[in-house]
């Protein structure tokens, strides 16, 4: 598998940036050259090119702002939504520069240089669409789900990020775990779930920096000011972040995080134990589970585990990475139809299946395994099953825990 | 009368097992050899043939004339005068089914009223939407600047259509709008004026006659029922290019195709820099040839510089239409054909484009044999505006009338759409087609030592208004036959008009030996010949036989046109199948939804619904379904006195079943279902397909029953099972013995047959008490046939609920399809080169769980309070060995179902 993201000066055809995954060569420079002639040509002649297959790959090219187009070229049987992940590249170019820049393209040059600093979060994009590099501990399995972990602390947890969010004048705070969302400040959820996942991303790229701060744009709310994000490290693999203004200045924040934060260590430890269960301990799962998927829609918010049952968790043929990765693989493909509202909105003119648009349950069998996904209201649970259970234990175990989920106490999204 | 004279004549044949003979003898006409045929006259330069006759009369008259209609095939039998000498013996078989048939008249005959498949398209349309009348006031005078007669008596102006007869409007006047709108539209025909039928020879003659009448003018406009009305048959017989109009159409709707050389001296040498072919023209007019350097360089760039694939297609946006653009490359060449995404969306387009390039290499040998053959542009140029107008113009208008399904149907993508026959059947098609190809020579002339066979016949495939009902041929010959067949509107032909005579015949070339020639110097290579597809059509049969002349016949040399004597012998075999009746068997039979029986009524799988079922049940002949036939007095009767026995036996459920399948089903096939329903509740479709366990069962229970009716089924059925079960001819030992003796035993398996074909039994697939099919797909790709409920199943059910249920089924199938081709594509091809997803390799079933929405619903009467969600299931999965077969399965969620266990009873079906 292999997946390339070019960005191009739409006007002027100087690329811009170029990030790939996987074991293809890098693409050369008159190759860049041909595929944004190819774009421009076709738009001479009121032509756009949407979408083009290619044997288990696809090409798109997709222009933003007017300015830069993006070119995404995945092979080898990846499943992606390609167009989210050019949106998200877009967002993510945002989010460090800023839209006018972006817009106007002056001083190419000196965009090329500052777009340096997104690269870690694009590599980061890009690697969690890699099934080989599920290993790896990831922020993001899913473009465009905030990955999380559900424990009963982060109703307390949730106060003190107020708290400290109000002492260094700021407003969105969360606290991040192994990458993961544990808890935010209660206006977290004012901003747009893609931002959140963007300053969850930063974090991750910023890893090993006790105290930091860096200007960020955000993309839907407000592109052209930049607010100031900073990340402290509390524990190891413990990050929380706040957007706030310029004052208080960073040694200051030094102190206010160990004023607010030194009480919550325990907390902390206890949430820190929930991974990589990711779930709360009083949420039990029928031994056939092999790992779950559950979605908040609204939220944007997804928790996987695939460590759900304590003991015997050895020997057992599949790979916690694979069956990860045949989760995503069920989500991307089948059951995101689940959740229409989770679709890109300014997306493909194809517009909606329509006429798939009323299921509401859906499964596979594979030789090895059964995933079932099962949609009540807000929440898309997606279970990975082993292949022996029959499909209608499969009905009743998904509705379960669907139930369980929405009736038990620990969970606070 | 009519009616006793035609028992008559038709149950003599019977009697002696001679008379069949004899009668052929009869008609034995030497002195009509050199007669020269009908078609001879349109037989092209190149020895190609399209020829075709439809009926003007459409089966209205026939239907309402059913006996009649009998009369005249009997008269022609006799009558039928073969202008080549041969004796046939044919029909041995036949004759038990004509035999037969004489008994089944009056079945087939009044099934027919209740709609031919092929007729079910324009009667859904109630005649009175198709027709509107407007009177428009005579004191109305309307100002019209042209000063034409016509917009100042009814303030409209027309202009003639491209058949340049008929009448279309083109504008309202101002003030005249008001009487129109909004039922009339634009592009209407205007068909009569006071009921005297108008066109624009006769305009002026009437319009005077309006003058001069005092009476308010009576309009009478035509909704364009077909769209655009284009005709294929006119499409299919024209040597010349397409019209203007029908080139401006497709230029319109965006289809086009484009073959270009991408090979450095073409390209130089070629005036359109490499461009062969392109249409629809002139080219600076079209999109695809205005862009072809983006997809030239692409498809270019793809392989050498990005290290995927050529690129199979790309989505573009053009004038605010989503277009789906195709690519084949052939060596240095590209052959790009574009289609609006409206009508054929991403993944029709995919299968289209296989399609179209089978079709080209079938009828020219390659792809670049197509667009260099000279003096072929005039050929392609009609062949492709037949394709697109196939695929596109047609589709356009099924959704202008309506809720229709949009675009293509799943079904009719993927391969030859065939439908299960009833063994004894199916054993007489088989037996004519081979008959055919077998070509006795022997029996045709006596003259064996002198005359070499013009032609072997390879292989034939016989269709009944679009099913495939027969194939012998080899695998990849039937697809690129029905691709032939389909992209040419041959099939859409033969389904919606009633065919007097289509005879059609052209040089072809088979897979076999194209692919051959790749890898020479192999020991079994087949031999260089020549190979013909002949078409020979009549009423809603097509049969297409594949020829090959070299090797043992005589060597095909020049132009080479059609030979009367193999089309007349392909006629005959169309005309046997007539004279047993078939057509209107199979009229029946696909009015019948019985094998396996699919659910049209979904909403009394309800609660709800059960209690509408059970009212209905009180008083069941109201309430018959239109999908059912009607019955006889005969067999009114013979029902009631079943149904009473039934009542005899006195099962304790089969009351409830009764009902079921009275208000269910409420043909006679109900009489089976009956019995078969008895005390068998949960395990019943299981155990339909199984004779033994229904014998043990119809022992147990039906003991009151006519020992001899019981009997007869059951040694049929008995038969039968052990055939298929032991694998042993039983069947046909008997068969054999009975022709051996030549006298007695027929009576038996006539009743057989009689049987079979008067009591189709309704058979199931799914498992429960509750029949919760609604839709399936059997799909076997490498042999390109696929098994489905008729293509009309949606108009026999006449629900919204269905609709809507069939709608879902097929797009969903179409994702569930592109999922499973993974582990199709992963078996074929244990290392391809392009590493495949490895989870979904593994992904053998997919299901996707649907809830009807509440507005479809309660336009079933199903009201909105007292309704459990109403959810169905689509689920499809890969049976991989020994070669891949894809089942899609529709149906309620209340029963839950095993694909495997379903696959395995509908093969017995097959």
């Amino acid at each position: 598998m292999s997946v390339v993201v070019i960005a191009v000066a739409t006007e002027s055809g100087v690329p811009i940036f170029s990030r790939k995954r996987g074991n293809n060569e890098s693409v050369q420079f008159s190759t860049i050259a041909s595929l944004h002639g190819i774009n421009m040509f076709s738009k001479c002649h009121n032509l756009s090119m949407i979408d083009t297959q290619v044997d288990n790959g696809a090409i798109l090219w997709k222009e933003y702002c007017k300015s830069v187009t993006l070119i995404g070229i995945v092979t080898g049987g990846l499943e992606c939504d390609l167009e989210l992940l050019l949106s998200c590249v877009h967002d993510a170019m945002v989010f460090c520069i800023g839209k006018k820049e972006l817009e106007n393209l002056k001083n190419i040059d000196q965009i090329k240089r500052d777009l340096r600093q997104c690269y870690p979060i694009l590599d980061y994009l890009l690697e969690s669409l890699d099934p080989n590099a599920l290993s790896s501990p990831l922020p993001t399995l899913v473009l465009d789900l905030i990955q999380s972990i559900l424990c009963p602390q982060a109703q307390q947890l949730q106060q003190a990020l107020d708290n400290y969010a109000e002492s260094v004048t700021g407003r969105w705070a969360c606290l991040i775990i192994h990458g993961h969302l544990v808890a935010t400040s209660s206006d977290f959820s004012e901003l747009d779930p893609r931002e959140a996942r963007l300053m969850l991303l930063l974090a991750a790229a910023q890893d090993g920096a006790p105290l930091r701060d860096t200007p960020v744009y955000l993309p839907q709310m407000s592109p052209n000011v930049a607010f100031r994000a900073v990340t402290c490290k509390l524990l190891a693999d413990v990050y929380i972040l706040v957007v706030c203004g310029a004052t208080p200045a960073l040694s200051q924040i030094d102190e206010i995080v160990l004023q607010c934060w030194e009480s919550y260590a325990s907390i902390i430890k206890e949430a820190k134990l929930a991974h990589p269960r990711n779930l709360p301990m009083s949420l039990a799962f029928e031994p056939c589970v092999l790992g779950v998927l559950i979605i908040n829609i609204n939220k944007r918010r997804c928790v996987f585990s695939r460590h759900l049952h304590i003991s015997s968790q050895k020997g057992r043929g599949m790979s916690g990475a694979h069956r990860m990765d045949i989760l995503r693989t069920f989500y991307v493909t089948s059951a995101r139809d689940l959740a229409p509202e989770l679709k890109l909105k300014d997306g493909n003119p194809k517009g909606p299946d329509e006429e798939i648009a009323n299921m509401c349950e859906t499964y596979w069998c594979s030789e090895y395994h059964k995933c079932h996904a099962q949609r009540s209201g807000n929440i898309l649970c997606c279970t990975l099953y082993a292949s022996t259970v029959q499909m209608q234990t499969i009905r009743l175990i998904t509705n379960q825990i669907l139930q369980d989920l929405s009736t038990n106490k620990d969970v606070y999204w | 009368m009519n009616n006793f004279k035609n028992k008559m004549s038709y149950d003599s044949p019977c009697d002696s097992d001679n008379d069949w003979t004899n009668s052929s003898d009869d008609s034995k006409y030497s002195d009509s050899e050199s007669s020269v045929p009908e078609w001879d006259s349109d037989v092209g330069e190149d020895g190609e043939l399209v020829f075709i006759k439809t009926k003007t009369n459409n089966e209205n008259a026939d239907i309402k004339t059913p006996l009649l209609e009998n009369c005249e095939t009997f008269k022609l039998r006799n009558n039928f005068k073969r202008s080549s000498t041969r004796r046939s013996t044919k029909g041995r078989i036949f004759k038990v089914l004509k035999a037969h048939k004489s008994k089944n008249t009056e079945i087939g005959t009044r099934k027919d009223v209740d709609g031919v498949l092929a007729s079910g398209a324009s009667r859904n349309v109630p005649t009175d939407e198709k027709f509107i009348i407007i009177q428009v006031s005579k004191s109305m005078i309307f100002s019209s600047e042209k000063n034409c007669q016509i917009e100042k008596l009814f303030g409209l102006s027309l202009e003639t259509h491209a058949d340049e007869k008929t009448l279309t409007v083109a504008d309202f006047l101002t003030e005249a709008r008001a009487i129109y709108t909004p039922k009339i539209k634009k592009g209407y025909y205007l068909s009569k004026i006071n009921g005297v039928d108008v066109n624009s020879y006769n305009i002026n003659n009437i319009l005077q006659r309006v003058v001069e009448d005092h009476n308010s003018p009576k309009l009478t406009f035509q909704v364009p029922s077909k769209g655009h009305n284009v005709d294929l048959e006119r499409l299919l017989k024209s040597k010349n290019a397409p019209e203007n109009s029908l080139t401006h159409l497709l230029k319109e709707s965006l289809c086009s195709v484009l073959y270009i050389c991408c090979n450095d001296i073409e390209y130089n040498s070629n005036d359109d820099k490499g461009v062969l072919y392109c249409y629809p023209r002139p080219f600076n007019q079209n999109f695809l040839y205005n862009t072809r350097g983006a997809y030239v360089t692409l498809n270019h760039l793809a392989p050498k510089s990005l290290g995927t694939s050529e690129p199979t297609n790309s989505t573009v946006l053009h004038n605010n239409t989503l277009i789906n653009v195709t690519y084949t490359s052939h060596y240095s060449d590209l052959l790009l054909v574009a289609f609006p995404n409206k009508e054929v969306d991403l993944f029709a387009a995919k299968k289209v484009i296989t399609d179209i390039v089978r079709l080209l290499e079938f009828l020219y040998g390659s792809l670049k044999s197509s667009f260099t053959k000279p003096n072929n542009v005039d050929k392609l140029d009609s062949l492709f505006a037949r394709i697109f107008v196939t695929l596109i113009v047609n589709s356009k208008a099924s959704k202008d009338d309506g809720s229709r399904n949009v675009g293509l149907y799943f079904e009719d993508m993927l391969a030859a759409h065939s439908v299960t026959l009833p063994l004894e059947v199916k054993v007489q098609v088989d037996d004519a087609i081979t008959e055919l190809e077998a070509a006795d020579y022997r029996e045709w002339t006596d003259d064996v030592e002198n005359f070499q066979r013009l032609y072997t016949v390879i292989g034939s495939c016989l269709y009944y208004s679009g099913h495939l009902l027969s194939s012998h041929l080899l695998d990849e010959d039937l697809k690129e036959i029905n691709a032939y067949l389909r992209l040419n509107g041959i099939l859409k032909l033969s389904t919606e008009k009633e065919l007097e005579k289509l005879v059609m015949w052209r040089e072809v070339f088979i897979h076999e030996h194209r692919k051959q020639n790749n890898n020479d110097g192999n020991e079994y290579r087949i031999s260089d010949g020549r190979w013909f597809l002949l078409t020979v059509g009549k009423g809603h049969f097509i049969l297409a036989t594949l020829m090959e002349a070299g090797g043992c016949t005589e060597d095909a040399v020049g132009v080479t046109p059609p030979s009367p004597f193999y089309v007349e012998e392909c006629e005959s075999c169309l005309e046997l199948l007539y004279d047993v009746g078939l057509n209107k068997y199979l009229a029946s039979w696909y009015c019948s939804n019985s094998q396996p029986q699919v659910e049209t009524s979904p909403e009394y799988l309800t609660k709800y619904g059960k209690k509408i079922r059970d009212v209905n049940t009180l008083k069941p002949d109201s309430t018959l379904k239109t999908s059912t036939l009607k019955l006889t007095k005969l067999q009114t009767d013979k029902r009631r006195h079943n149904s009473s026995e039934q009542i005899n036996v006195g099962s304790s459920t089969s009351d409830m079943n009764s009902m079921n399948s009275l208000t269910n089903y409420g043909s006679h096939h109900s009489l089976y279902t009956q019995s078969y329903n008895t005390g068998q509740k949960y395990r019943h479709s299981s155990l339909d397909v199984s004779g033994y366990s229904e014998d043990s069962n119809s022992l147990k229970s039906n003991s009151e029953v006519s020992e001899e009716r019981v009997q007869g089924r059951r040694a049929d059925r008995e038969q039968r099972n052990r055939r298929d079960s032991s694998g042993s001819d039983s069947d046909w030992d008997r068969l054999d013995g009975s022709r051996a003796s030549g006298s007695i035993d027929m009576s038996d398996i006539r009743k057989s047959l009689l049987n079979e074909i008067n009591h189709v039994t309704a058979q199931r697939i799914t498992a429960g008490e509750e029949n919760v099919l609604f839709h399936f797909v059997q799909l076997e790709s490498e042999k390109g046939i696929l098994i489905a409920p008729v293509k009309n199943i949606e108009m026999q059910a006449n629900n919204v609920l269905y609709s809507y249920i069939i709608k879902t089924f097929r797009s969903a199938c179409k994702r569930i399809h592109e999922l499973l081709q993974h582990s199709i594509r992963f078996k074929k091809n244990h290392a391809p080169s392009n590493p495949l997803n490895k989870i979904l390799v593994a992904v053998k079933e997919h299901g996707m769980l649907f809830q009807a929405p509440l507005d479809i619903l309660s336009q079933c009467g199903i009201s909105k309070k007292n309704t459990e969600p109403y959810l169905f299931w689509v689920v499809g999965r890969v049976f991989s060995e020994p070669e891949p077969r894809e089942l899609y399965l529709c149906y309620h969620e209340s029963v839950p179902q095993d694909l495997t266990e379903v696959a395995y009873l509908l093969s017995y079906l097959e």
